[in-house]
């Protein structure tokens, strides 16, 4: 049990949090929501070449061999920040899928250009018709069919809540191939170059700061080279991956929830009324502390689980419970920000509380929500065995009945009570003994 | 960062839990504390035997009963205890009086007092709050007046939590009056058969074993002051330090819920198992996030204080803020799993789950304010933890005045 990060890990923190405070100012994170693509390259660029977007890839592919708990440092640096960027959806969504599952060719060609920041892609999973719910992140969810033709697939279908597509040269499209058997066993991963004709991109219009698509697939052609995984073997990895992108999300709104609970107190401790700073009244005092236990709460929960993925160790458990505290946690202490800050928390022009919670929203629904994993919680929890029986003689003194009338010692000053207990006990024994 | 154990903590882990697992009976049902004489006596011996193996307390000294061990020994016995559990009769001897000792007790006192808790021969109470001294600590108002050789107590403690028949009390008392009320106080040990000190029990909803007791010219000898005199009030803080309310809680909830999980299993609603019913679902599955979130934070604070010299005193700890909110939410959703059934006590026809709901229930209640309430916890977080601003104590008498006038 340790609970400091390595040396290596403080380092990356530290400077992560130097780069992202003089280079991701406020006013960037606005200039950049309202920019058409949210990105600047030439940030990306810097991104790049600081190496934190080959982090967590091999040396040979330009990779600085670091695991999913560094990975994870940096999303909460980089949710703090906000960092407007493709990140998530290029680094680990497909870069990760690309790593674990794709064919030594496919990991040549694009993982360098993911390293060297020359290479933007994007997970285009969920479709219209299950966004309302848990299907979204299911593989029941998956219509959009991918039919062989000759050397290539076709791809026919519609998703939506896509980020990042309008600015991806890639799209790591997630189709079904295949109708019989189990939902999960049908489904095939296709990169597909944005460019290609067919492909319908349609911005949408979010107030999560973020940059979500339609992106519909209208009999556009791939080669089958592009498939990633084999055929009908896409859910697994995928799945994997969206788990470490569920546990990223986390950082980064643990790291969003540190710093507003900052800013919270802050405000807290300046802002008068009555003469006085409006901290002093315990129902401000309330807030801040049930923001910062949230917050605490979200942090070791997360970090367990990037723990667990960075060694291997079997973590559904841990990662679905990662995501739907960390969710709900965010919801709760966005509204207690808020309602300490008050009037000024709610001005768009001037207020940086409202970038953070409009991001959270993004970031609780994303990759699945409170609710869905909850339910993958409960998949866990009820196979969990009954705990062990104890191996001594049975003794005769462990009466579950002893429940029957309270609880009470059998010492001096309980005697009278504890006498006419006994007493009661012995009357019903020997009525229900009679009535046999 | 890691949130696994060494190998010899495993196996630390496992040793005790097998002791557990071969030492209790077959029949065993557990948080039924000693309700009998029968049952008074088994934990008593238990107690010994564990203390032999050292398992109790593996993070003191060896000289002193320990296995000279860190904080996380202590932490993981106490996961294993709390998920069978177990309360060792003498706990407050193990959580305030033997860390009191070593922190602050003479040479002597350590030799007399510590082997026979080392033994588990020996049952401590705490007598720390008083009628009107429970969230105020410091308005001790237990007198403890100079005597020759002795200091004669005269006074009165509630709220003192007591399965069993004392041997010892440890006690805070005042001995000066002329100062602030926090800088008069002393720490005595009482032996509790000392002629002058009477019992009276209180009966409540929670650990439903409280007592009062009242102190009649009680005559203490003064090598039984622990620490130093009048700084009684600093020590208690210290020794509150060790009392870390948080992991055993996450860990022995869990356990709890594994054992509600099996039930769930097992009964039927409608036809149906009710581990099928998508809403007991969702009540099992937040249980099982929010114990192993308290679980986590709780071991953030142990970890955190095994390793204090290094990093200095903690800015701020949660584990109790979650270990005064989660019981009473969970007996209330567990409850509620049973619908109607759930208001049938233990021995009723119809009652579900032997009707052991009913006392954790009852016992959540009290988990508000059990050890601190949760109100005073919070004000901590905020004052002391987060820095926000506080009134001065030297205002409230004129505040109190300004009140009594209307104002």
């Amino acid at each position: 049990m340790n609970c400091e990060l390595s040396e290596e890990q403080e380092m990356l923190k530290t400077m992560a949090r130097d780069f992202l405070e003089k280079e991701c100012p406020e006013s960037f994170v606005r200039e950049m929501e309202e920019d058409d693509d949210g990105l600047s390259l030439e940030m990306w660029h810097k991104v790049a070449d600081l190496g934190w977007l080959g982090l967590v890839y091999p040396e040979e592919y330009g990779g600085t061999e670091g695991n999913i708990l560094d990975l994870a440092v940096l999303h909460e640096e980089m949710g703090r920040a906000m960092l407007p960027s493709p990140y998530l959806s290029t680094v680990v969504l497909c870069g990760l899928t690309i790593l674990n599952a794709g064919s030594e060719e496919q990991k040549a060609d694009l993982l360098p250009k993911i390293v060297s920041g020359d290479l933007i892609l994007s997970l285009a999973l969920t479709e219209p018709e299950f966004s309302w719910d848990s299907r979204a992140w299911e593989p029941e969810g998956i219509t959009a069919r991918a039919t062989p033709d000759g050397d290539d697939y076709i791809i026919d279908g519609s998703k939506l809540f896509v980020h990042d597509a309008h600015i991806a040269d890639y799209l790591l499209c997630v189709a079904r191939t295949k109708d019989e058997g189990k939902p999960e066993e049908g489904i095939t991963l296709f990169l597909v170059d944005a460019t290609s004709p067919g492909i319908n991109i349609t911005l949408l219009r979010t107030f999560t700061g973020d940059k979500q698509s339609e992106v519909i697939f209208d009999k556009v052609r791939i080669p089958k080279k592009n498939m990633v995984e084999e055929l009908n073997g896409g859910w697994s990895p995928l799945s994997r991956v969206l788990q470490v992108g569920a546990v990223m999300l986390c950082a980064e709104m643990v790291g969003a929830g540190q710093r507003m609970v900052e800013l919270t107190v802050d405000y807290a401790k300046t802002r008068i009324a009555f003469d006085l700073p409006i901290g002093v009244n315990q129902y401000v005092q309330e807030h801040c502390v049930s923001a910062l236990g949230d917050v605490e709460g979200s942090r070791w929960v997360t970090f367990q689980a990037a723990w667990k993925l960075s060694e291997g160790l079997p973590c559904d458990f841990e990662v679905a419970l990662a995501k739907a505290w960390t969710s709900e946690a965010n919801e709760r202490y966005c509204c207690r920000c808020h309602q300490v800050f008050s009037g000024v928390g709610t001005l768009l022009d001037d207020g940086v509380l409202p970038l953070y919670t409009r991001r959270g929203k993004s970031k609780q629904l994303y990759l699945g929500d409170a609710s869905y994993h909850l339910k993958k919680v409960a998949d866990e929890v009820v196979k969990w065995p009954p705990l062990e029986k104890p191996k001594g003689k049975p003794l005769g003194i462990f009466d579950v009945n002893l429940l029957e009338e309270e609880q009470v010692p059998a010492w001096e000053p309980w005697r009278e009570r504890y006498e006419k207990i006994e007493q009661r006990k012995a009357e019903r024994r020997a009525k229900k003994s009679q009535s046999k | 960062m890691e949130f696994g154990f060494t190998e010899e903590q495993e196996k630390l882990r496992k040793e005790v839990h097998e002791f557990f697992l071969n030492e209790l009976p077959e029949d065993y049902v557990e948080g039924l504390g000693s309700m009998s004489k029968e049952l008074q006596s088994f934990w008593m011996q238990l107690q010994k035997k564990a203390g032999d193996k050292r398992y109790i307390t593996p993070g003191w000294p060896k000289e002193y009963g320990g296995m000279g061990l860190s904080g996380v020994e202590q932490a993981i016995v106490a996961e294993v205890e709390q998920s069978w559990g177990v309360l060792w009769p003498n706990f407050e001897g193990y959580i305030f009086l033997g860390p009191g000792l070593m922190l602050f007790g003479t040479e002597e006192q350590k030799k007399e007092f510590l082997p026979p808790i080392i033994r588990g021969e020996v049952l401590w109470m705490e007598g720390f709050t008083e009628p009107d001294a429970g969230s105020d600590s410091a308005n001790i108002n237990l007198r403890a007046v100079e005597d020759g050789e002795y200091y004669v107590l005269n006074g009165q403690k509630t709220w003192i939590t007591g399965w069993h028949k004392p041997d010892w009390i440890f006690c805070q008392t005042r001995t000066e009056d002329t100062v602030p009320k926090h800088r008069g106080l002393t720490l005595f040990m009482v032996k509790a058969d000392t002629p002058g000190i009477t019992y009276r029990p209180l009966p409540g909803m929670g650990f439903a074993t409280q007592n009062e007791l009242f102190f009649d010219d009680v005559r203490v000898p003064k090598k039984n002051i622990l620490g130093q005199l009048n700084n009684g009030f600093y020590h208690m803080m210290a020794i509150f330090e060790y009392e870390r309310a948080g992991v055993g809680g996450g860990a022995g909830a869990q356990a709890a819920l594994r054992r509600f999980i099996h039930y769930c299993r097992e009964e039927k609603k409608n036809g149906k198992p009710l581990i099928e019913d998508p809403e007991v679902r969702e009540k099992l599955a937040r249980m099982a996030v929010e114990n192993e979130m308290h679980r986590l934070i709780g071991w953030h604070a142990q970890w955190w204080f095994a390793n204090r010299e290094r990093l200095g005193p903690k800015p701020y700890d949660f584990s109790g803020y979650w270990a005064k909110q989660l019981p009473t939410k969970h007996a209330e959703w567990m409850l509620n799993i049973m619908g109607l059934y759930g208001q049938l006590r233990a021995g009723s026809k119809y009652v579900k789950y032997d009707g052991r709901l009913e006392r954790s229930w009852l016992s959540g209640r009290a988990m508000h304010h059990e050890a601190g309430t949760i109100e005073i916890n919070k004000n901590v977080l905020a004052q002391r933890g987060l820095g926000l601003p506080r009134i001065p104590a030297k205002f409230n008498m004129t505040i109190a005045q300004e009140l009594s006038k209307g104002g």
